[in-house]
């Protein structure tokens, strides 16, 4: 049996006092695509530095193609390339001498596909790292990891700053190493391109694993958006079994139904309702309903310490939102 | 949204916009106004102090005094002398250029670094959005840098009048009150054009050396001003010059200080004036920012590591190479002179010098070789210490590079480094010397400079080793361990009885070639231990997590 591109067990790290992650159990399937969410500081970035080998794990293992990755470290980076989220470069070398050195040092590069795709992401070479903007370094270090064809991709948030040209162009190119075969982790704030990219989706919260599975499962996981237009007087729908974060604006009502959707079918025949339009919550809605958040009902959005898990924290008016970056992306 | 940033900023800058400027800048210049201020203080505090130790009997001052008065080598790097008979006229003639250039070179970079270095790391941007205009910014930074050098100034007043009101002093407060303001001249107006040259170009690198090359040329000026040319007059026309005119201790001409506050004026109203009238990142002078890649030594992490040090270290090698000449030009003039005073003698003996000539002399002076090679070691620990916390090192260690050989194969290259400047130190200061007819040999010298990279090698390994295992502490460590010598060697005839406290020096056990031969068990011992810290470095840094700033 072949082994895993990635498998993590009871994986735990400690800084100090603080647990940035507990217990994390993972595998990753040769050639399967990955998405890695979860809030700022949840330990999505950790459980990347673990899986490099750049920190030690406090217990647990995590193995990249069977080999340890705190042990052998040169080993595994043999076959994978990782994109880090904040590209910090020598300023003083150009595009073109880190791209040749990044090479060099990697030991493998396609040439022809790294010309491909400086073409594809409009990159140029001639210029200093220090004369790059954010979204021309991001470039750089994504060209640097994707000519390399290596068996696995590790990416941490790896298309921060790159314009939604760009960002397609990098959908293409992690759709075609699907297609190659390659493996790909992508840990992303960007629910879309998660939904758009991945098999499976791990969510994390406060360094623990919380949810695992490709998309059309956690949908059953969790609720369905219910949108209502009522003739006459809206009725109280806040008190229907399975029913949470009603929203009502003027005759029509907005909520969400987990488990059965019979109590509220019942209710809505016996109170008029002209219109219906119920669909399948997108990941944004999925991720949200993890951190315990309903949809804001037209006060300000407030952080609190505590995110709440299940749907049944987002009453209508006490949502919270845990982390802006996420839910500003996905909107 | 404001109310949401709050908790993540300094609470006194969200009350006053734009104070986090001014706070950032001064805490850095604070931290560095003191040490370089306890180091002034300390060095002329230590002239002082044993001047009269030194030089018991009047006729032995007098003797020196006009051994040096009119000594034209030695007024060219030290600037001209007065009064060398008295305390005062000494501790000024000893300390004063040589303070006022370090000074000089501590200001320019503090100016670099606290306001380009700061933009180019992009670290303004953040404090810019909505808070202050980029105007404002500068001046607050220069604030900033105002408030570090008012601590330096503090500091060296409260340690000079402190050492000048011992009885073997004797010098009143006002004197070393107008001594401190004069060192803190050049300082302040270096770090004002360091400020400036970092509005005109791009890089804190780039405003270094246009800065640097004004200091060169101030410096430059300044000696041929004082080398008996007949071109004295040409002291007007450089900084160092306005500095020199100060004459404090001896003959205190505060009118001097004129055109020091003129051009500081100008410099930082110019400074503030060019901070509004460009963007953010941006410089005055266009930015070369397309080259042509040389990828011939970017081959791996060792060419890399060459590719990024090699500008230092030129400089380095370049600026040994001329202070060597120099040592070498004047080292049979001066050390006839240590031959004729039985003081001077006292002196070096404890550094285990006999006798006079220029051997001697170049024994003496050859310790500034080793200062140098330190400081290039200690630069490079720092560096290796900058690629990781800033994040660079990742890039190279996610692929297949060991850690160990990373930081192995930096310490070896810095090794071949320091040993390529300490033979060019030992092949100039010969050179110096044939010209002079001081006959020493090219082997001998050749010795020598080899025997002042062994307590380089030491540091450069302890730094690798504090590096490995606490790396936060890797950059405060080496320097403080270089500050630690320093003092000790400067300060070591009060403790000359106490060889624990002495041996705690990197100094300590070389031994001054080329006055004796080098004692090459001790050099091989200190490289030796300079390796095994290296190495066992390496060691630890493989076995711990890779830590950010």
């Amino acid at each position: 049996m072949n082994p895993a591109a990635i498998r993590t067990s009871g994986l735990s790290k400690r800084f100090g006092g603080v647990r940035a992650l507990n217990d994390l159990n993972l595998e990753v399937a040769l050639g399967e695509v990955v998405g890695y969410l979860g809030p700022n500081g949840a330990g999505k970035t950790t459980t990347i530095r673990l899986l490099l080998g750049s920190i030690r794990p406090s217990s647990g293992s995590a193995e990249i193609f069977g080999l340890d990755c705190w042990r052998n470290p040169t080993s595994v980076h043999r076959r994978l390339a990782y994109v880090p989220g904040e590209a910090s470069l020598w300023p003083s070398l150009t595009g073109a001498e880190t791209l040749h050195l990044l090479g060099r040092v990697q030991g493998q590069v396609d040439g022809a596909y790294r010309d491909e795709l400086m073409g594809r992401f409009d990159f140029d070479p001639s210029k200093k790292v220090r004369a790059y903007s954010k979204g021309n370094r991001q470039k750089l270090v994504l060209i640097a990891a994707l000519m390399t064809r290596a068996d696995l991709l590790v990416l941490d948030e790896p298309t921060a700053g790159l314009d939604p040209l760009m960002e397609r162009a990098f959908r293409e190119c992690v759709a075609e190493a699907r297609q190659r075969g390659q493996t790909i982790f992508l840990s992303s704030h960007i629910l879309s391109e998660v939904e758009a990219l991945c098999d499976r989706v791990a969510i994390l919260r406060a360094g623990k694993l919380v949810e695992i599975g490709t998309l059309a499962e956690m949908r059953h996981l969790s609720t369905l958006s219910v949108e209502a237009t009522f003739e006459g007087a809206v009725p109280d729908l806040s008190v229907v079994p399975g029913v949470t974060a009603v929203e009502v604006e003027g005759a029509t009502v907005r909520c969400q139904v987990a488990g059965s959707v019979a109590p509220l079918l019942s209710v809505l025949a016996g109170s008029g309702a002209r219109g219906l339009l119920s669909r399948e919550p997108s990941l944004e809605e999925l991720f949200l309903a993890h951190y315990g958040t309903g949809p804001a009902n037209g006060g300000a959005r407030t952080r609190t310490g505590a995110a709440r898990t299940g749907a049944g924290a987002g009453a209508a008016g006490a949502g919270s939102v845990p982390d802006g970056e996420v839910a500003g992306h996905g909107g | 949204m404001a109310a949401d940033l709050a908790p993540g900023m300094p609470a006194r800058a969200a009350r006053w916009p734009g104070a986090a400027i001014a706070l950032r800048t001064a805490r850095r210049a604070v931290r560095t106004g003191a040490l370089w201020g306890y180091i002034s203080g300390a060095t002329v505090a230590a002239s002082e102090l044993t001047y009269r130790s030194t030089y018991k009997t009047v006729a032995e001052r007098a003797h020196f005094a006009a051994l040096f008065s009119n000594n034209a080598g030695l007024a060219a790097i030290l600037g001209p002398a007065h009064e060398l008979q008295s305390v005062a006229g000494f501790t000024a003639w000893k300390s004063f250029m040589f303070l006022a250039i370090v000074g000089a070179a501590w200001g320019l970079l503090m100016g670099t670094r606290l306001l380009r270095g700061e933009e180019e790391a992009g670290r303004w941007e953040l404090l810019l959005a909505g808070q202050t205009t980029r105007r404002g910014a500068a001046a607050k930074a220069l604030a900033g840098l105002g408030a570090g050098l008012a601590v330096f100034w503090a500091l060296v007043s409260v340690i000079i009048i402190a050492s000048g009101r011992s009885s073997k002093v004797g010098i009143a407060a006002a004197p070393s009150l107008y001594f401190a303001l004069a060192l803190v001249c050049p300082t302040a107006l270096f770090a004002a054009v360091g400020s400036l040259a970092g509005q005109l170009a791009a890089t804190r690198r780039q405003a270094a050396s246009y800065a640097g090359a004004v200091l060169g040329v101030s410096y430059t000026l300044r000696m041929v001003a004082d080398s008996g040319s007949g071109l004295t007059w040409l002291r007007w026309l450089t900084p160092l010059g306005w500095t020199e005119a100060l004459q404090p201790l001896t003959n205190p001409r505060p009118l001097a200080l004129l055109p020091t506050a003129a051009c500081l004026v100008v410099l930082v109203g110019l400074t503030v004036y060019l901070a509004g009238n460009r963007d953010l990142g941006t410089s005055v002078l266009p930015d070369r920012a397309s080259a042509t890649a040389h990828t011939r030594l970017l081959g791996g992490p060792a060419g890399l590591a060459a590719r990024l040090a090699r500008g230092v270290v030129l400089g380095w090698a370049a600026a040994i190479c001329a202070i060597s000449l120099l040592m070498g030009a004047i080292a049979k003039q001066a050390g006839s002179a240590m031959a004729a005073s039985p003081s001077f003698e006292r002196t070096v003996a404890r550094l285990g010098l006999r006798g006079g000539g220029a051997a001697q002399y170049l024994g003496f002076t050859f310790l500034t070789v080793a200062v140098m090679l330190v400081l290039i070691a200690a630069g490079q620990v720092s560096a290796a210490r900058g690629e990781e916390a800033e994040g660079r090192l990742d890039h190279l260690l996610v692929r297949p590079v060991h850690r160990w050989s990373w930081l192995c194969g930096r310490v070896v290259l810095t090794s071949l480094a320091l040993v390529a400047c300490g033979l060019l130190a030992g092949l100039f200061a010969w050179w110096g010397a044939v010209a002079d007819g001081a006959g020493l040999g090219l082997a001998r010298l050749l010795g020598a400079g080899v025997n002042v990279v062994a307590p380089a090698l030491c540091v450069l390994g302890i730094g690798s080793l504090v590096m490995g295992a606490l790396p936060r502490a890797a950059v405060a460590v080496t320097y403080g361990l270089l500050a630690w010598s320093m003092l000790i060697e400067l300060l070591g005839g009060f403790f000359s009885s106490n060889h624990w406290l002495l041996d705690t020096s990197v100094f300590h056990q070389m031994t001054p070639a080329p006055a004796v031969g080098p004692d090459w068990a001790t050099v091989a011992v200190m490289a030796l231990v300079g390796a095994a810290a290296a190495v066992l470095g390496a060691l630890c840094f493989t076995r711990r997590d890779l830590i950010g700033e």
